[in-house]
């Protein structure tokens, strides 16, 4: 699948989804979204120190769950990538291994599935998780996005001209 | 924990009761509070169980005097242990809770605990933290019927403190020796010394235990002094919370903004980096999500 991006804003990419969905690890229960930025970027030993325990709260439909991170605590909730999507980590194909004629149009900007997971646990410091957490609410883009994108059908057109014209 | 829960007789008349602490200086493992009890015609032969500040004694023989008092059915007690993890939150916390008002909470705490257990208590001595005066003030309005006395040294002064002090120590002990880590990560030792910043064998173990990504096991307390020295180590972590304290900072006072600034624990360089996205200077919905343009990733 080849992924358009706005040309408007220059974003052009392509993420390459040759390896089937069981090739990659699937990291669904453990992709975590902390409220913090780490500034570190690769291999850690994430579960022998990121210990997230149910704390049998439930707010607004969510449980809760509590962790620490560098002596803060964290509440946090599990949310699942909506339906009809899928969350994916991606990565730069490394340039050793492609041929110069493979980089010229596009330069390079090709990714490739590298994990995949279904579901995200996003983290608030000292806060409960909520349903006005910017978080939850980014999802909400989707279903916006959708909507935004159909074809419009006859009959959404008609009742839409019919809501003008009583605005008039 | 704390002593039966059958209401003995003498309970219903004139109490009085010693609060002491034990280890609020070390960098890890809990902060206990306890409480020991008894009758105020009891208070004499107190005095002759030579309960000493427990400082004074050996381990062995304030385990003796622990085990002793348990035994004894004219005195009552009770702890507050203060996991680590709850002190490194609260000292790390959007609006910070100092060691003094947790060390103040957990001894109301331990007052109400008594009180509602329907023990008659006239007269409390506390060990101070912080101002004397300032602590019996808070102490008495929060509990008008108690007299309090609240003193520096009260551990040597009073026995009841005294023998406060050996149930709080002891359960300390107790509590760092039986420590289960939380963490899993290979290599782990529990040679955690006495916990105090100055002891050879505590500062071995933190420098064995420091962590590039986490900084230390959860054992330590992440908001003391001492874990900054090792944070030139570690991965610099910047808090969404503390870049929002800073920017509002400019409405609250030049005391707080301070404070604030001379907590050296994250970071020191917190400057305007981005560290999440805004959607800033895009529409409504997409502020209100944090919903970013990305051009060039």
């Amino acid at each position: 699948m080849g992924l358009d991006g706005n040309s408007k804003a220059g974003i052009t990419g392509t993420i390459n989804q040759k390896k089937s969905e069981t090739e990659v690890p699937n990291l669904t229960g453990k992709v975590h979204l902390l409220p913090c930025c780490i500034k570190y970027d690769g291999p850690s030993a994430v579960s022998h120190y990121f210990k997230p325990k149910p704390t049998g709260v439930e707010v607004e439909e969510m449980k809760v769950e509590e962790a620490h991170f560098r002596g803060r605590k964290l509440q946090g909730a599990t949310l699942a990538i909506p339906n009809g999507y899928s969350g994916f980590v991606i990565g730069k194909k490394s340039l050793g291994k492609r041929k110069s004629s493979d980089m010229s149009e596009q330069n390079s900007n090709t990714w490739e599935i590298t994990a995949k997971f279904e579901n995200i646990t996003y983290w608030n410091h000292d806060s409960l998780p909520s349903k006005v957490d910017a978080f939850v609410r980014s999802l909400h883009w989707l279903s916006v996005a959708e909507a935004l994108h159909k074809p419009a059908a006859a009959e959404d057109l008609a009742s839409a001209s019919i809501a003008l014209e009583k605005k008039r | 924990m704390e002593s039966e829960s059958i209401l003995p007789d003498w309970a219903s008349k004139p109490c009085i009761m010693g609060i002491d602490e034990a280890g609020r200086g070390p960098v890890l493992g809990p902060m206990v509070y306890g409480c020991l009890y008894c009758a105020r015609s009891y208070e004499k032969t107190l005095s002759t169980l030579k309960f000493a500040d427990s400082k004074t004694l050996k381990e062995e023989k304030r385990e003796e005097l622990f085990e002793k008092l348990k035994a004894n059915e004219l005195i009552g007690w009770a702890v507050d242990v203060i996991d680590p993890r709850e002190l490194s939150a609260k000292m790390l916390k959007k609006i910070k809770i100092n060691l003094n008002e947790i060390s103040h909470d957990s001894a109301s705490g331990l007052v109400t605990r008594v009180l509602n257990m329907g023990v008659l208590l006239t007269d409390v001595y506390v060990d101070t933290v912080g101002d004397p005066e300032k602590y019996r003030i808070k102490l008495s309005e929060r509990f008008p019927s108690i007299k309090f006395v609240v003193a520096k040294k009260a551990d040597s002064l009073y026995p009841v403190v005294s023998g406060a002090s050996i149930v709080a120590k002891v359960t300390r002990d107790r509590a760092l020796r039986d420590w289960v880590l939380d963490e899993t990560a290979e290599n782990m030792t529990r040679n955690f010394g006495s916990g105090y910043p100055g002891d050879p064998e505590t500062k071995s173990w933190l420098e064995k235990h420091q962590h590039s990504v986490f900084g230390f096991p959860s054992l330590v307390r992440f908001s003391w002094g001492t874990c900054t020295s090792y944070s030139k180590n570690m991965v610099e972590v910047v808090w969404e919370s503390d870049k929002t304290e800073e920017d509002g900072s400019s409405s609250s006072s030049g005391k707080r903004q301070l404070k604030l600034s001379s907590f050296g624990v994250t970071t020191s360089k917190r400057k305007s980096e981005e560290i999440e996205s805004s959607g800033k200077s895009r529409c409504k919905f997409f502020q209100a999500r944090k919903l970013e343009q990305l051009a060039n990733f």
